[in-house]
């Protein structure tokens, strides 16, 4: 009896009945309000099999994956500066954080208009605007985890007599990396949701494009596709990668 | 002997004067206690001797040589309250750690540190991450950690107040073994008697704040051990009340 409540927790069945609940009931709205409002499932999954088959799942994505690598990978690499800078002064530590408290504030809006009279119809204005978003949200973190470097063990190591560096490597790296890769997964999240947006203006390729150009052309199940492949993307890159990382970085404990 | 640590007119003050002014001589392969009633600054003191924090007056000598504050001394070990390893390495990486700075080559930092962890009970836990075994083990690891860098004074502040009474017990003898083996200078704080009673060659006792020291004396078993701590007993009592009547 127990290993079945096992596999029924494994398997989220639970989950699975409200989900065959939410099918069930979006075929009743679809058969009710027509196609065009609400495509019936099966379209969706036939649209999903299509573009899987035609190979057009993979430009879109792909082009939409390069766009949010080149602007989050940025956005880590430009954080993980602003944390070594907090690290090292005090001074740069109060204006990390108020320029961080400023760019917090920012609407997304405002970057993807700025970056579209910057940028003009590229994809660098999807990248632009991918970076400015999830800075704030990795850099934070990262800073977050430099302030909280326990005091008591750097000072263990200046008894030691271990050098700048080897504090930096032996201590400060592993008490801030579980914080860098807590704001990577966030900001990855928020990279993917952000992108897309961009990418309605301007651009001819990614999900975002092939979302905004479906809705025109009056093919609603591609737009509930397309956003079924960013879901996929998500949960993938979730489960595949940063739990993988947050298991390794938590087998001490 | 020869003299090891010389504490001439050593005071320290925050708002209000915390440590007066203390002196005394700390010979080699002594194991001093320092006891004194809580908040008249043994681990200020213990601070100022490792060279973590500076003194307000006063001078400390280690082998002649003055200790500067912010420079600590590589011939000084310390075991502080809590065992402050770093919990995403091994004990053997946490122990080896510290030889770096040494210029000791990889393979003989490791060699190093499995033989103080073993001298430290701990042979076999090598590769436990500090999470994985029990904080009297974790504070054993500690000291395996100081007495690695074959340090020439040791100083040890309440390694063992968070351990219960089973494990104190336990590591008060070990700790006296250790030092019975090494043949190192001990500085050992603790506001228990009992436990400066069982382990100490000499016992420094500090006076209320603003401290001086009251009272120097040796435990060579000449006076019983209850009498001793007796004694003790009624002189911390008469501090704790100054401290609590004087008004400070």
């Amino acid at each position: 009896m127990k290993s079945l409540d096992e596999w029924a927790d494994r398997l989220h069945l639970p989950t699975l009945v409200v989900a065959a609940v939410v099918v069930t009931a979006w075929s009743l709205l679809s058969w009710r309000y027509g196609a065009y409002v609400l495509p019936a499932p099966g379209a969706v999954v036939r649209g999903l099999v299509e573009i899987v088959a035609s190979g057009e799942i993979w430009r879109h994505t792909g082009a939409s994956m390069y766009r949010i690598l080149a602007g989050f990978g940025g956005a880590v690499a430009v954080a993980v500066l602003m944390g070594l800078a907090a690290f090292v002064s005090p001074r740069a530590r109060g204006v990390v954080a108020d320029a961080l408290a400023v760019l917090n504030a920012t609407s997304v809006f405002v970057w993807i208009v700025i970056s579209i009279i910057w940028f003009g119809l590229s994809s660098w204005a999807p990248i632009f605007t991918t970076f400015m978003i999830t800075l704030p949200v990795v850099a934070s973190n990262i800073v977050e985890g430099v302030a909280n470097v326990d005091r008591r063990l750097l000072e263990m190591g200046d008894v030691y007599r271990l050098d700048g560096y080897q504090k930096f490597v032996a201590i400060v790296i592993p008490s801030t990396l579980p914080y860098l890769v807590a704001g990577m997964k966030v900001g990855f999240g928020l990279a993917l949701k952000v992108s897309v947006v961009a990418e309605i203006f301007g651009v001819t390729s990614g999900i975002g494009y092939i979302m905004n150009y479906s809705r025109e052309i009056l093919a609603t199940h591609m737009v509930f596709v397309w956003a079924l492949v960013m879901i996929l993307v998500m949960m993938l890159v979730d489960k595949l990668i940063f739990d993988a990382v947050s298991r390794r970085l938590a087998a001490w404990r | 002997m020869a003299v090891k640590l010389r504490v001439s007119g050593v005071g320290k003050d925050y708002l209000i004067p915390v440590i007066d002014s203390v002196s005394f001589d700390v010979e080699a392969g002594e194991f001093v206690c320092l006891l004194g009633p809580n908040g008249c600054g043994k681990t200020t003191l213990l601070r100022i001797l490792g060279g973590l924090e500076p003194a307000t007056r006063g001078a400390v000598l280690l082998d002649d040589r003055p200790v500067v504050a912010g420079a600590p001394s590589r011939r000084v070990g310390i075991v502080f309250q809590e065992d402050r390893l770093l919990p995403w390495m091994t004990l053997e990486q946490n122990v080896a750690l510290v030889l770096k700075p040494l210029g000791r080559p990889a393979a003989e930092r490791l060699a190093i540190a499995r033989r103080y962890l073993g001298l430290a009970g701990l042979g076999g836990f090598e590769t436990y991450h500090p999470g994985r075994v029990s904080g009297g083990m974790r504070q054993r690891a500690a000291i395996a950690r100081a007495l690695a860098i074959e340090p020439d004074l040791l100083l040890m502040d309440e390694p063992f107040g968070a351990l219960d009474a089973q494990n104190r017990r336990i590591m008060q003898n070990e700790v006296r073994r250790i030092w019975k083996d090494t043949g190192r200078t001990i500085l050992f704080v603790t506001h228990s008697i009992e436990e400066a009673a069982a382990i100490g060659t000499t016992l420094v006792l500090m006076s209320a704040r603003p401290s001086r020291i009251r009272e120097r004396i040796t435990n060579d078993g000449r006076v019983a051990r209850g009498e001793l701590v007796d004694r003790l007993n009624t002189m911390i009592m008469e501090e704790v009340e100054r401290q609590q009547g004087g008004g400070r």
